[in-house]
């Protein structure tokens, strides 16, 4: 008893403070008419009523979120992560982290830095770094990419920084794939194709899954980029559902109708990691080593 | 989230002759420390300043007195985006119970304030000191009352209008008698909001501009003087309840709409960044803009211009009306200081508040940024005579100005009605769809809190 308090204890406890504990307030507020006074006159199911019946933004923005989390994931997280990883550990070692370091300068970038530098360069009018080479240096017209494309101009503004995660996980999970193999299959034949398919993709198959249900997740509750370079807009175009659920809350002062939109994210988040764990098969990630490891 | 950047002022101090509740503290001395709240604002600086100043000189009339009551104002200086965020971080400040004694505010947040007994009623004050507010600019106070009752003395004015670009009429063959008398024209209700887009759709077809017209990419209240020139009433005067007219609203819209389409305003004028909007009205790329007068100064430096040449480069326009023989209309946007009903030293609070609010500080603060006067004797000080000739110019202005309505979720109401704007400009919406989609989050987020009159 005294061991398992000894180890689990803080785990258990900053476990309890961080998340359960925002859980069972969030919950308690959602059943309020907490406003911008942060005063509570009344226990009501009203946020209920008005997310089930009143908000018509919120399927959309359901949807927006479902674009823009399979979009960032698909494209950048996962398999841009991937390639990267793949290319620069194929590649002399010095060359390899050289351009990894280049991948993870976002990364290490203050967020609004970060976020500020594509606003410029997306910047509509001929001012914007994009628009100085489309229009100023090759005379087409200018780009408008916040109008036009805004869902694409936020999948690659958080591409460009997630996929510097995937890329050093898989990088390390490549790494330690046992050199033998590699000899064995170039004996065997294999291209570089055959090995990256049959040896090195097996190989990485939990560092996969783990990105793949992390990075969900992340992303899920992830806006301050949006928030930054395009605030939800325009119109609606890029509000998903952790900013909506922010601007309801701390733009507009609606504190219980933000809580009680949070906890539906709260419950997607639980569903999206349990359905994933399910069809990922996380399960035998965690499972005890068969052998016995002296 | 903002954070908070404190810093402490201390000045030191001595006796009261003022307020006799002051008296008994003649007998010992105390520290009294006043908690100020202002937004971090590089526009305005001495707002802050002028309270801390007016400590200076309250604490050399103690001692003048024999009064040991020392005066502290603690300024906390917030950094929060904007004035609408501003207000609601003062509101959980309050909530925290970390309120300040005197905050600066945004005039429209007063009925907000009101409501959850965070402003003092300031009439009493104002009354039983009648030399420290007798000079006000009478329709100032307007916008710091809510239900009939002052709750905030004004800090500042301005005034938002039309700015355009003589030389580039010249450019386009205009003559002079028509573009000086633009002004005149607009104010009699002649010219009116389809010929300014009209006007400004040629200037960008005869090459003279690359853009007719400009506005704020952000929600902020310059749109209402637009809207008022359609005749939108933002508040019902019966009950004090937010309001919109649906058809109306579908008017402004196709009027933006048609602005679009004739290529006077770009569509996605809402993407633009500040630095965009301004660049392009002073680097003489954009025929006109709409904000506020304090964008004279930097208009000055970078446009090159003095005092002689501004007015014959540039002229202001009120917002015209929709059609021939309606009424203009421009915004004044005032910024307030507001003493807390939940404060320990409300009457010491108030007089700091009298004193910042004298001639010569608020001058200081006028002419360094750019604002109106709030006193009627500010016009004829040194500062405004040498340095203010476009402040002068700006307060003749001032019977056109509107107000925004001082209700408590003016800040929402807002919100709404620029999204409505950004989706009706970039071809999202129709302007008919534009009005419903705000008529329809208005009822779904404010709801009995805004009447909505003339729908289908």
């Amino acid at each position: 008893m005294a061991n398992f308090a000894l180890f689990l204890g803080p785990a258990l406890v900053l476990l309890a403070l961080f998340f359960v504990f925002p859980v069972i307030v969030d919950i308690a507020i959602a059943f309020t008419d907490m406003g911008q006074t942060l005063q509570v006159k009344e226990f009501t199911t009203k946020n209920f009523e008005r997310m089930l019946g009143g908000d018509r933004r919120l399927s959309m923005a359901l949807g927006l979120t479902f674009i823009y989390v399979l979009g960032t994931l698909a494209i950048f997280n996962v398999t841009f992560g991937l390639v990267l990883a793949l290319t620069t550990t194929a590649i002399p070692d010095r060359v390899g982290s050289f351009f990894r370091a280049v991948w993870l300068l976002p990364r290490m970038s203050p967020s609004v830095v970060y976020a500020l530098l594509w606003a410029w360069v997306v910047d509509p009018t001929e001012r914007g770094l994009l628009n100085q080479f489309i229009n100023g240096a090759f005379g087409f017209e200018v780009y408008d990419m916040m109008n036009d494309h805004p869902m694409m101009l936020i999948i690659l503004a958080n591409g460009f920084i997630g996929a510097s995660m995937g890329m050093i996980i898989f990088t390390s999970a490549i790494r330690s794939i046992p050199e033998h193999l590699f000899f064995a299959a170039r004996a065997d034949g294999a291209g570089g194709l055959h090995i990256v398919w049959h040896v090195i993709l097996p190989a990485i198959r939990w560092p996969l899954s783990f990105i793949t249900v992390y990075q969900t997740l992340s992303l899920l509750v992830s806006f301050e980029y949006i928030w930054l370079i395009t605030n939800g807009g325009p119109f609606f175009d890029t509000t998903v559902y952790a900013l909506y659920v922010y601007q309801r809350a701390f733009e507009h002062g609606q504190y219980a109708y933000g809580a009680a939109l949070a906890l539906v994210l709260v419950v997607i988040g639980i569903a999206a990691a349990l359905l994933m764990w399910r069809f990922m098969d996380m399960k035998r990630l965690l499972q005890q080593p068969r052998i016995e490891v002296q | 989230m903002s954070f908070l950047k404190s810093i402490k002022i201390t000045v030191l101090a001595a006796t009261l002759a003022l307020p006799t509740s002051f008296a008994a503290a003649e007998a010992f001395a105390e520290d009294v420390t006043i908690k100020l709240w202002a937004r971090a604002d590089r526009s305005g600086p001495m707002r802050a300043g002028n309270i801390v100043g007016a400590a200076e000189t309250m604490n050399k009339m103690l001692a003048a007195a024999g009064s040991e009551i020392k005066v502290s104002v603690e300024v906390h200086e917030n950094n929060a985006k904007g004035f609408d965020a501003d207000a609601l971080d003062v509101m959980k400040a309050f909530a925290a119970d970390k309120g300040p004694d005197i905050y600066v505010a945004a005039h429209e947040w007063i009925g907000a304030f009101v409501e959850a007994g965070y402003a003092m009623n300031m009439e009493q004050h104002i009354e039983s000191n009648p030399d420290l507010y007798s000079d006000m600019i009478p329709v100032l106070w307007e916008s710091v009352s809510y239900k009939g009752q002052r709750y905030g003395i004004p800090q500042d004015s301005e005034i938002r209008m039309f700015f355009y670009n003589k030389e580039m009429l010249r450019k386009i063959g205009k003559s002079n008698d028509f573009i000086e008398g633009l002004p005149a024209a607009v104010e009699e209700g002649q010219f009116t909001l389809y010929d300014l887009a009209d006007l400004a759709a040629e200037v960008v077809e005869k090459g003279a501009a690359k853009h007719g017209f400009v506005h704020r990419p952000n929600v902020g209240p310059d749109f209402q003087m637009l809207m008022a020139s359609f005749g939108i009433e933002l508040s019902d005067s019966a009950t004090g309840k937010l309001k919109m007219d649906e058809a109306k609203l579908a008017n402004f819209f196709t009027w933006l709409k048609y602005a679009v389409d004739k290529g006077a305003l770009p569509k996605n004028m809402t993407s633009w960044s500040w630095d965009s909007v301004h660049q392009a009205f002073r680097g003489r790329e954009s025929f006109m803009k709409f904000h506020g007068i304090w964008n004279v100064p930097k208009q000055l430096k970078i446009m090159e211009l003095t005092e002689e040449t501004y007015f014959k480069e540039l002229g202001w326009l009120h917002s015209p009306a929709e059609k021939q023989g309606g009424r203009p209309a421009n915004l004044s946007h005032p910024i307030i200081y507001v003493v807390s009903d939940k404060s320990e030293h409300k009457d010491l609070a108030a007089m700091l508040v009298a004193l910042a609010s004298q001639h010569v500080p608020n001058t200081k603060h006028a002419v360094s940024s750019g604002h109106t006067p709030i006193k009627f004797g500010q016009a004829s000080m040194p500062e405004f005579v040498e340095d203010g000739w476009a402040l002068r110019a700006g307060a003749r202005l001032l019977p056109y100005a509107t107000f925004m309505p001082n209700h408590a979720k003016i800040g929402p109401y807002n919100a709404i009605v620029y999204k409505g704007i950004q989706g009706v400009e970039t071809g999202r919406l129709s302007p008919e769809d534009g009005a419903a989609f705000v008529v329809e989050e208005l009822e779904a987020e404010l709801g009995d809190e805004v009447i909505i009159v003339g729908g289908n």
